[in-house]
């Protein structure tokens, strides 16, 4: 997975009736792109290193940094 | 197979002065029942709901106190490339449920014991289905011609 700062991630549910999740890069850790995440988590602002899973897609921000 | 093909969920990772609160607070936002702990990206131990349960909420523990005093440590881990089939065993021979994948001393994603199930239990599906359509719907072989 490749992302840049500005980028959303979105973690899909793994429950039914329960919602994707969804949190902004705030930083990129790893080289060209990829992870770890310095991410900051939609509903609390809570900031949180993320490892990617196959769970997880990059929705591309138009205004990221490339 | 390698044991990092197998980890379905991401992984997330605090650092050891976050507080039980915004541990149990990330656990339910992002639907996991662990988080890394990590020092400048060294982990060092792991924190789970049962955790924040057994060694936080039943000991009446404040709930801005600091994450590492309810995490376990040492952590065990498997490398990330290791043949699936030991992290089977290192299940099989200790009491724990889920088990950090790393690599380069990094962490790169959590191992977790309800994942390899639902793994299985697709798997066993797949493999079931020949034999479920044979029993449900049963084909005849067409019958010998009666003899003169």
């Amino acid at each position: 997975m490749r992302a840049s700062v500005g980028d959303h991630i979105v973690i899909k549910s793994r429950r039914v009736g329960q919602a994707d999740r969804d949190c902004e890069v705030l930083e990129v850790h790893g080289a060209d792109g990829q992870p770890p995440y310095l991410v900051r988590w939609g509903d609390s602002g809570h900031e949180t290193l993320l490892f990617p899973g196959s769970d997880a897609t990059v929705r591309r921000s138009e205004h990221a940094e490339r | 197979m390698r044991t990092i093909d197998a980890v379905r969920r991401s992984g997330i990772g605090i650092r050891p002065e976050q507080t039980i609160r915004e541990a149990a607070e990330i656990m339910e936002e992002t639907g996991l029942g662990s988080l890394a702990v990590l020092d400048d990206s060294k982990l060092i131990g792991i924190v789970t709901d049962r955790d924040l349960v057994r060694r936080a909420l039943a000991r009446a523990m404040p709930l801005d106190g600091r994450v590492d005093a309810v995490m376990s440590s040492p952590v065990v881990t498997i490398h990330a490339d290791t043949d699936l089939h030991e992290a089977f065993a290192m299940f099989r021979t200790h009491d724990f449920r889920r088990l950090a994948v790393v690599r380069d001393d990094q962490f790169v994603g959590m191992l977790t014991v309800d994942d390899l199930l639902v793994d299985l239990a697709s798997d066993l599906v797949d493999l079931s289905r020949p034999i479920s359509t044979e029993i449900h719907h049963a084909h005849h072989d067409s019958t010998y011609p009666d003899m003169p």
